[in-house]
């Protein structure tokens, strides 16, 4: 590993989360840099400890969000470094390409178990934004270098995407159950299925999955856009909205951390603790 | 047949705006009959959309100067410094356009290309675009065109967040308004805006160093297509029937997207290399316009091969491969030595002819010494003109007749502030817009601080590590256009002030766009001239930073808003203002805070109720006696609000505007915390509808009582009017109106009339 972590982020055409995402790791005290959909060759020459598929509309969302690159040839590589044990985290569209490629939940090599299937709320249809509320399934909280740090608190982040139902086949449940990373529910805790609580219908409440290993983690919220204390709504309730009062209150504001950032900070301790 | 037979009959079967003076006046030009080229190229220079051939004089009364003014009207967009970081200065970029017309035919296709071409206008500045709003005008929502009216209003949000979500450019609000005026036209007025390093601005002309080497003309984008064929035309006349789809072009932000991250990455690779060069975006007259006005800009001429423009069908025509607005293209000017390594980049490292069959770029033309502007197709020359008289321009001076509205204001005016409250909340124009944001993605690229529906104007902070923070607003009341079109004008720049100064921001620059009918009807033209001056008065009383006036750095006109019977749109001038904070953190949103804390009302309540939506919802009256402005006022009122917030002591602002202070303070309670929920109590009776509900321009504060009093020498415009309370709801001494038993209603009251049609009452 470097002295200093390298995170790539792979942009696909039509990703348009690769600088904040890049900006979120930078700032959680690793290198990154963004690499382009065809720059398989330097991606490998960089030899980079983990890996970040960031959100989007990659490839137009041709045939299914993700369908198209997850077929790309940088995806091989990503694959392998995957099943290698490198992190990787892909976030909304990113999500999309870890479940089309089947990374997530990966429980048969290559295989697809799972699907983002269109938002279903009724009476309503396409693209929904609106912060939520999740909590980390505690064996994640364990195996997965993304949610190490994440705690037992209620963590607000924003989603923003038209496809972000998670989908299993019924048989698989319990199986999907223990793929689970993140999951929706109310500002207390409390799981819902009912919206807004989980806002798109998604499978047993899962706002992200990851494969058995743990080290490949896919989530439909956006960290990254909740990194910084000053991205949350004024309204946000709890402890995350007190302590956004107290930063505010405190003059500190500007640099305060949010709930976003623990993710990235979870890598970043994930690889002090291997050297 | 004679020349002059000759030109009516291309007008007639070309379908063409011009006149027949106008096209004698080409005809005169070129010393010949004009080729079918010529004609359209002539007709879209020529047409109202490109030429404000009528409104040219009138804007001349705008103010458009300040020392913060980098590039003013006149390039795709506007220009004003805006903050420096790291050693480099930091320039803002607005731009602000209609897509009324196309709206209204193909709502979803009108609103995306709307932002489409907007955002290129920003980035052809050489600017990172970081944000965008739209101010939607439909007709009534529960009217007699009521079904066409949410129709139209879901194809258009569907249009925005297609386009704009999938761009990656946050959406930052906007406003949506109702008014059986626009039935037959709806509004769609677009603004973009981005950030530039200042030594990194890019013009829309070939550099004088063409002069010196040889420059060629590179194409990038779509390949070329029949689509928005004579779509400036489209826009510069009367909206017929729908049956002129064609006119409407096809966006695509995807690729948009790519060309876009392609783009910044020529752009730097130019600077890098200390290459001048110009770009522009294609719009209106597609690759007619572009060449010839990157040419004719620079003192050049150009010669330009449409065999060699990509097309995606066979056998156009040269007018129409000319002349077609097909989406998600640009014109690159560069000296030819360098163009192989501009087109390696576009095609080879973005991939976009893999990426979308056609696209790419391609060299089109070679700029020339002689001042001509020269098309050839399949081996013929199809258009040969000087180019001087391109971008010449017509102006005419319209006729205008005042035509004020008679003051009639009711009779009785009941008051019973927890129902009036109850029935402003749910409302078409009063209930929550959270529907229609739900849709948009307000927090792509993690600079936004405060969403729409937060604060009175959305902030984002949009340079990585610098705290200056940016505010922006857009209005314009068409229930005051239709009673005073003046003051229309006027308030559309003092409310968009008034958003932006209650988040703490001064403003430091401003857009319009002027949506108005017919032009050559003397009492349009006289609503148009009255906004113009209302602007205008306006903008010089409210600059805030120093003696000077708040420049206009951009904007638009769309006349011909009106519906076959022949009724225009009520006046809309439609106005944002841009303001900077120097620490966003200061910034403040309108969530009430602390129970206990003082509900400090700024400017006195004036008998001025005209258009306000306490006469058209509570008693069915549209009024007379709309606000005054009073300029003098509204900037000391701004500069205080200004000094609270520096001073820190504001906890929360919020504008009056709609439903007057009573409807100010309900959406103050509305945005506290949910597990935090606060209300107001009032410290009067409160049961004069002049106090509650007028309009008049002004403020709610929220402070702590120890802020209040350490004032000192209190302007007269302030006075405490109640208090924060832990109650969720607004009360006097004499009533209350609890907000929980509404909310769900005031929240979801639009999603249930636009997108689930559930309109019987």
């Amino acid at each position: 590993m470097k002295s200093v972590p390298l995170v790539a982020v792979i942009q696909f055409p039509g990703s348009n989360c690769e600088y904040e995402t890049k900006r979120g790791i930078l700032n959680s005290g690793m290198d990154s840099c963004i690499y382009r959909w065809n720059q398989c060759r330097e991606l490998r020459d960089s030899q980079p400890d983990a890996y970040v598929l960031p959100g989007g509309f990659s490839f137009q969302d041709r045939v299914r969000a993700g369908a198209v690159a997850a077929k790309e040839r940088i995806m091989d590589l990503v694959f392998s470094e995957a099943a290698g044990g490198k992190p990787v985290l892909g976030i909304c569209n990113g999500a999309q390409i870890l479940v089309e490629s089947g990374m997530v939940p990966g429980w048969e090599r290559g295989r697809i178990e799972s699907a983002l299937a269109a938002n279903h709320i009724s009476g309503r249809s396409g693209y929904l934004s609106r912060w939520v509320f999740l909590h980390v399934a505690a064996k994640a909280q364990q195996i997965c270098p993304w949610l190490g740090k994440t705690g037992n608190g209620i963590i607000p982040l924003p989603i923003a995407h038209a496809e972000g139902r998670f989908v299993f086949s019924e048989e698989n449940r319990e199986r999907a159950s223990s793929s689970a990373a993140l999951k929706y529910c109310d500002e207390k805790g409390i799981e819902s299925s009912d919206y807004p609580v989980n806002p798109n219908g998604s499978f047993l409440n899962l706002a992200g999955i990851m494969n058995d290993r743990g080290n490949v983690l896919a989530m439909m919220p956006h960290p990254e856009r909740a990194f910084w204390m000053w991205q949350l709504p004024p309204w946000i309730p709890g402890e995350w909205g007190d302590r956004r009062d107290q930063s505010l209150r405190s003059g500190s504001h500007a640099d305060t951390k949010g709930p976003g950032s623990l993710f990235f900070m979870s890598l970043a301790d994930h690889f002090r603790g291997e050297r | 047949m004679s020349l002059s037979d000759e030109l009516k009959e291309a007008i007639r079967h070309r379908s063409l705006a011009m006149t027949l003076e106008e096209a004698e006046k080409l005809a005169g030009y070129v010393g010949r009959m004009p080729t079918p080229l010529e004609l359209h190229l002539f007709d879209t220079m020529w047409s109202e959309h490109c030429s404000y051939k009528s409104s040219r004089s009138v804007l001349k009364l705008l103010p458009t100067h300040a020392s913060s003014v980098v590039v003013g009207p006149g390039e795709d967009a506007g220009i004003v410094k805006f903050a420096d970081h790291d050693g480099f200065s930091w320039d803002l970029v607005v731009a602000h356009e209609s897509h009324n017309h196309p709206s209204q035919v193909l709502p979803v296709e009108g609103a995306a290309t709307g932002i489409g071409g907007i955002v290129r206008d920003v980035y052809c500045m050489g600017a990172r675009v970081t944000g965008s709003l739209d101010l939607l005008r439909f007709g009534d929502p529960l009217g007699n065109s009521g079904e066409k009216s949410r129709a139209i209003c879901r194809g258009v949000v569907e249009g925005i967040w297609k386009y704009g979500n999938a761009l990656g450019v946050p959406n930052l609000g906007g406003d949506t308004r109702f008014h059986e005026g626009y039935d037959d036209n709806c509004l769609v007025n677009v603004v973009s805006l981005g950030f530039v390093r200042h030594d990194r601005i890019v013009h829309s002309f070939v550099p004088a160093e063409a002069h010196e080497e040889q420059y060629v003309l590179i194409l990038v984008g779509k390949p070329t297509d029949d689509t928005g064929f004579g779509g400036a035309t489209f826009a510069s006349a009367d909206l017929k029937d729908e049956s002129e789809k064609g006119a409407v072009q096809v966006a695509d932000p995807f690729l948009k997207r790519v060309l876009s991250e392609a783009n910044l990455n020529v752009l730097d690779f130019l600077f890098d290399r200390g290459i001048k060069f110009g770009f522009k975006d294609l719009g209106a007259g597609g690759i007619a316009c572009v060449t010839s006005e990157l040419a004719a800009h620079g003192n050049l001429g150009i010669e330009v091969n449409l065999d060699l423009v990509p097309v995606s069908i066979p056998d156009l025509p040269s007018e129409v491969i000319a002349c077609a607005e097909t989406q998600e293209r640009y014109g690159l000017a560069v000296p030819e030595w360098i163009s192989a390594e501009v087109l390696e980049i576009y095609n080879e490292k973005y991939e976009m002819p893999r990426l979308f069959p056609g696209a790419g770029a391609t060299v089109i033309g070679t700029f020339t010494g002689e001042p001509f502007y020269r098309v050839l197709h399949r081996g013929k020359e199809v258009a040969n003109t000087p180019v001087e008289y391109i971008t010449e321009g017509i102006v005419y001076d319209r006729n205008w007749e005042p035509s004020p509205v008679p003051v009639i204001e009711p009779d009785s005016r009941p008051c019973h502030p927890p129902l009036d409250l109850k029935r402003m909340l749910l409302s078409v124009d009063g209930a929550s817009r959270s529907p229609v944001w739900s849709y948009y993605d307000s927090e792509v690229q993690g600079i936004t601080h405060f969403r729409p529906g937060e604060a009175d104007a959305c902030v984002i902070v949009p340079i990585p590590g610098c705290r200056a923070g940016l505010a922006v607003s857009g209005d314009g009341n068409p229930w005051i256009g239709e009673l005073d079109p003046f003051l229309a004008g006027a308030h559309a720049v003092g409310e968009a002030v008034r958003n932006v100064v209650a988040t703490g921001a001064t403003p430091i620059a401003a857009t319009d766009c002027l949506n108005y009918g017919n032009p050559e009807k003397a009492d349009v033209f006289w609503q148009f001239r009255q906004g113009v001056e209302g602007i205008a008065a306006a903008c010089m009383e409210l600059g805030l930073e120093g003696e000077e006036p708040l420049p206009i750095v951009s904007g638009n006109v769309s006349f011909y808003n009106q519906s076959s019977k022949g009724g225009a749109v009520p006046p809309s001038p439609i106005v944002a203002v841009f303001g900077r904070i120097d620490d966003f953190t200061k910034s403040t949103d309108i969530s009430l805070k602390e129970p206990g804390n003082l509900i400090i009302l700024v400017g006195d309540r004036k008998d001025e109720l005209g258009g306000s939506l306490y006469y058209r919802t509570c008693i069915g009256h549209r009024g007379g006696r709309v606000p005054a402005f009073r300029g003098k006022l509204e900037r000391e009122m701004a500069r205080f609000v200004l000094a609270c917030c520096e001073a820190g002591i504001s906890r929360s602002v919020h504008d009056i505007s709609d439903g007057g202070m009573i409807l100010a303070a309900a959406e103050m309670a509305i945005a506290s915390r949910p597990d935090a929920r606060r209300g107001i109590v009032f410290d009067t009776e409160m049961l004069d509808p002049v106090i509650l509900y007028s309009e008049t321009p002004g403020y709610l504060i929220e402070m702590s009582r120890e802020s209040w009093d350490a004032i000192e020498n209190k302007p007269e415009f302030l006075s405490v009017a109640g208090r924060v309370t832990d109650e969720f709801r607004i009360a006097s001494s004499r009533w209350k109106m609890d907000l929980l038993e509404i909310l769900e209603d005031h929240t979801s009251r639009l999603d249930r009339i636009i997108w689930r049609e559930e309109v019987t009452e």
